[in-house]
């Protein structure tokens, strides 16, 4: 039967896709932890990894600045990038199956914003929460990326009843020059130290954090992961319109505030340990739309791969373009982001000039 | 199955729908009727849920709605909805088993062995297999709407709900999917709560319709509610007339348009033309006439323009009459779907032709009269030979205005009159010696240009069955006459 024919054909493409993302990610964590100032060859890597996360020694004798660098310094900036970069595209993913609108990103609709105020509080303040420690930057970040985020639903319900997707992604703009404007006049009241500090955070970076940062950021990335991929029916649906969906069993009140806050937590725990860093979660779904169609149940854990392999490149090309200097990481996925994605606009919207 | 009890609401303070009552029984068509700013959408919205309710009650196989869980009322009731709109590129087979959503079970919920063979099945049956693997966005408007339809009916329900299934869906597709619904109707004891906004597809397809008027319901019942006329012109503000479907046991509405009066129409007796030769009598009318007849061809009630009687010899076989009369016409260059045709072996040159005044009606009748085949239609012998040339074709044009009970008026006037003159001429059935009633093959033909005041009578008491039975028995008579004339020469 050709139907049976095509669909094994199309489950064992979306396969090979699935290998194909996972050596991406594999390659450029490996790409990325050899290739640097200082070159440590293939073996040497693979023996500090394995020693250290498995306890397993294979080669006796490699130099102890070698493993240093690697496992206190190469490693967790990877791993941080792979996990920022994996976040961002699936906050980004599940935003644009929500809004039903390639546009949004955890940028235009203002959560990145939003999540960077709660950050810089945290560093201009110097604040503490009671009991959560080094969590509480993170913590800052999500609460304000939510925050900002129910102010720009709720501007746009005030403004026009219903969800308009022009209107989301207006009031996005809007709260974004807000809350940037809020962060400047925090930076222009404090003093030179603090300044140089935000302002740095605030270009994106995911070099000199260590394992602390990775550890700050995957748990709130497992959790937020884990509402969104068992979501992913309820984002397809909601390309029927959530009047819809609901009459075929969806609860669309509750699915769209699970999906709002693993999205934000996503978000909210990027921005906390690596500043802001944009175009990621707007590029990379649609990449992953175009090759595997749009159906959430793909393009989710894809995008998730892709961001993460994604990112580590964009890292690694920010630290060796112009070394021994390294350049912001925003600044590196924005010049290619904003290209790619013009590109995928123009071409959109010839395709459908034709089939119209 | 449901029942909807004093169900109150819409948008704002003031309530759309007021105490709206009435109850949906297991497996039958109900279709929701009402001109625009009804409430008809207000409601459906209250009984999918999409807008909460003020007040009252509906209620689900005797449960409360509100007790349902969205996954328990999703297998019990699926919801087609005008609006077609679909974001991304998801393909005809994504948007399907989407419909399957309420069945999945496990934390990853995927499609199980059963949910691909119900999308396959539905898919199959909705004719929109082929496009599995196309964008829904690339496919037309219709095959957008069976695809909603398949993606409802995939859901398995016991109920559907529709607003408008066949709002812009051309005739055909418009059909298929309402005779789909009435197949799950018949085969799985599906319930259907349709708003229809075409009166004569929800009188074909509904097995009771309410009507909904300024948010209440002005009345429920069998779709022969929709026979009054008085009810509908009060609901929709539109002149309207009932007909029954000519195969259907049903009522069918015909709407009449505002602006009925054309530009002035001639004199009547000025308003036709006749040609005749030896083959054919063709009298044709500037403006369609309303016919009743059972000619050859245009039979029935309809709107004519031509009027013909074609000369046939006596042998002429009658294998298919109405494929030969049409080839006749378009010979003779007569459009046949305006024209009634009747067929006689008389001389068609012993016509009788007369236009006469009486009491200020105005008429014009044809007759070509042969008494070969003369017959008492009370006698209970039957004679089996026919063959003789012997037909009276009578045709009555009128500048009146009959109802369709005036034309079957007029047909018995003509009747009687020919009657009586066949009595008067002592014209006899050659097998039983007594006096004939008509020949065994007559034609009979009553025109009416549907101008001035509509009379409801034409029988023998009216003046218009006097004009009718006095042109006939002249015409006859003559006619008769003038046949027995060429008998007895030859």
């Amino acid at each position: 039967m050709p139907s049976s024919f095509i669909r094994t054909f199309l489950s064992k493409r979306i396969f090979w896709v699935y290998v194909l993302s996972g050596g991406f990610v594999l390659g450029a964590v490996l790409l990325s932890l050899i290739w640097s100032s200082v070159s440590i060859p293939v073996g040497h890597v693979v023996h500090i990894i394995s020693d250290n996360a498995l306890g397993w020694s294979l080669i006796a004798d490699v130099p102890d600045n070698e493993e240093r660098i690697i496992w206190n310094i190469r490693l967790p900036r990877v791993l941080l990038a792979l996990c920022v970069g994996a976040s961002l595209a699936l906050a980004g993913a599940a935003f644009q199956g929500l809004l039903r609108n390639p546009l949004a990103d955890p940028y235009t609709i203002g959560v990145s914003s939003g999540a960077a105020l709660g950050a810089v509080i945290v560093i201009f303040f110097q604040l503490t929460i009671f009991g959560l420690g080094s969590f509480t930057l993170p913590v800052m970040a999500i609460i304000g990326g939510f925050l900002a985020l129910m102010l720009v639903f709720g501007l746009v319900k005030i403004a026009s009843r219903s969800l308009a997707i022009e209107t989301i992604i207006l009031a996005g703009i809007i709260m974004s020059s807000f809350i940037g404007a809020v962060i400047s006049l925090i930076i222009a009241l404090g003093d030179q130290d603090a300044m140089t500090q935000i302002i740095y955070w605030l270009y994106g970076s995911v070099g000199m954090r260590g394992w602390s940062h990775v550890q700050l950021i995957v748990p709130f990335m497992l959790i937020g992961m884990f509402l969104l991929l068992i979501h992913y029916r309820e984002l397809n649906a909601l390309a029927l319109g959530e009047e819809v969906a609901e009459h075929i069993g969806v609860n669309v009140q509750r699915g769209k505030i699970m999906i709002l806050l693993g999205a934000s937590l996503l978000t909210g725990a990027s921005v906390a340990v690596s500043g802001m860093i944009g175009f990621v979660g707007l590029v990379i779904p649609h990449l992953v739309r175009l090759i595997t169609g749009p159906n959430h149940r793909h393009v989710l854990p894809l995008s998730l791969l892709a961001g993460g392999g994604f990112l580590i490149l964009a890292d690694l090309v920010s630290r060796t373009i112009i070394a021994p200097k390294e350049l912001p990481i925003g600044v590196i996925t924005a010049l290619i982001g904003a290209p790619v994605f013009a590109l995928l606009l123009i071409r959109n919207r010839l395709g459908k000039g034709k089939t119209a | 199955m449901i029942g909807i009890k004093n169900l109150t609401g819409g948008y704002g303070n003031k309530p759309v729908i007021q105490n709206v009552n009435f109850s949906l029984e297991k497996g039958e068509f109900f279709g929701l009727l009402g001109p625009n700013g009804s409430g008809k959408t207000t409601l459906f919205k209250l009984i999918t849920g999409a807008l909460p309710a003020a007040g009252g009650e509906i209620t689900v196989e005797g449960k409360p709605l509100s007790g349902f869980s969205k996954l328990e009322k999703a297998r019990m009731i699926a919801v087609l909805t005008q609006e077609a709109h679909v974001s991304f590129d998801f393909t005809v087979e994504e948007i399907v088993s989407l419909g399957r959503y309420a069945f999945q079970k496990g934390l990853f919920k995927s499609l199980s062995r059963q949910d691909r063979k119900v999308i396959d099945d539905v898919m199959e049956l909705t004719g929109v297999t082929k496009y599995r693997d196309t964008q829904f966005r690339l496919i037309s408007g219709g095959e957008k709407q069976r695809v909603l339809l398949a993606k409802a009916l995939a859901q398995e329900p016991k109920i559907m709900l529709l607003d408008e299934p066949t709002n812009h869906l051309d005739v055909k597709h418009s059909f298929h999917m309402l005779d789909l619904l009435k197949e799950w109707q018949r085969e799985y004891g599906l319930t259907v709560f349709a708003i229809l906004h075409d009166l004569n597809v929800a009188a074909l397809y509904a097995d009771r319709v309410a009507l909904l008027h300024e948010g209440s319901f002005l009345k429920t019942g069998g779709v022969d509610i929709l026979r009054d006329e008085s009810l509908l012109r009060q609901v929709y503000e539109v002149d309207v007339k009932s007909q029954p479907h000519p195969y259907v046991p049903k009522p069918q509405l015909l709407m009449t348009p505002e602006d009925k009066e054309g530009p002035p129409k001639d004199h009547f007796s000025r308003s036709y033309r006749v040609r005749q030769n030896e083959g054919l009598i063709h009298i044709e009318f500037n403006e369609p006439l309303r016919t009743i007849s059972n000619g050859v061809t245009g039979e029935g009630i309809q709107w004519l323009n031509h009027f013909c009687n074609f000369h046939v010899n006596n042998n002429y076989d009658g294998g298919e009459p109405v494929d030969d009369m049409t080839n006749w016409m378009k010979n003779q260059g007569i459009p046949p779907e305006k024209a009634a045709g009747m067929m006689t072996a008389v001389k068609l040159e012993d016509m009788v032709l007369l236009e006469k005044e009486y009491e200020e009606i105005r008429l014009l009748a044809m007759v070509t009269a042969g008494a070969g085949n003369a017959v008492d239609i009370t006698s209970e012998e039957l004679d089996s030979e026919i063959g003789k040339i012997g037909t009276i074709n009578i045709m009555v044009f009128l500048d009146s205005h009959f109802t369709d009970g005036a034309l079957v008026n007029a047909c018995l006037s003509a009747t009687e009159a020919k009657t009586k003159a066949l009595q008067d001429l002592n014209i006899k059935d050659p097998y039983t010696g007594t006096i004939a009633t008509g020949t065994s093959t007559d034609s009979l033909l009553i025109g009416t240009t549907q101008k001035g005041e509509r009379t409801p009578y034409a029988g023998s008491g009216t003046i218009a069955g006097k004009a009718i039975g006095t042109a006939v028995y002249d015409a006859v008579t003559g006619a008769v006459r003038k046949y027995e004339k060429r008998q007895r020469r030859s």
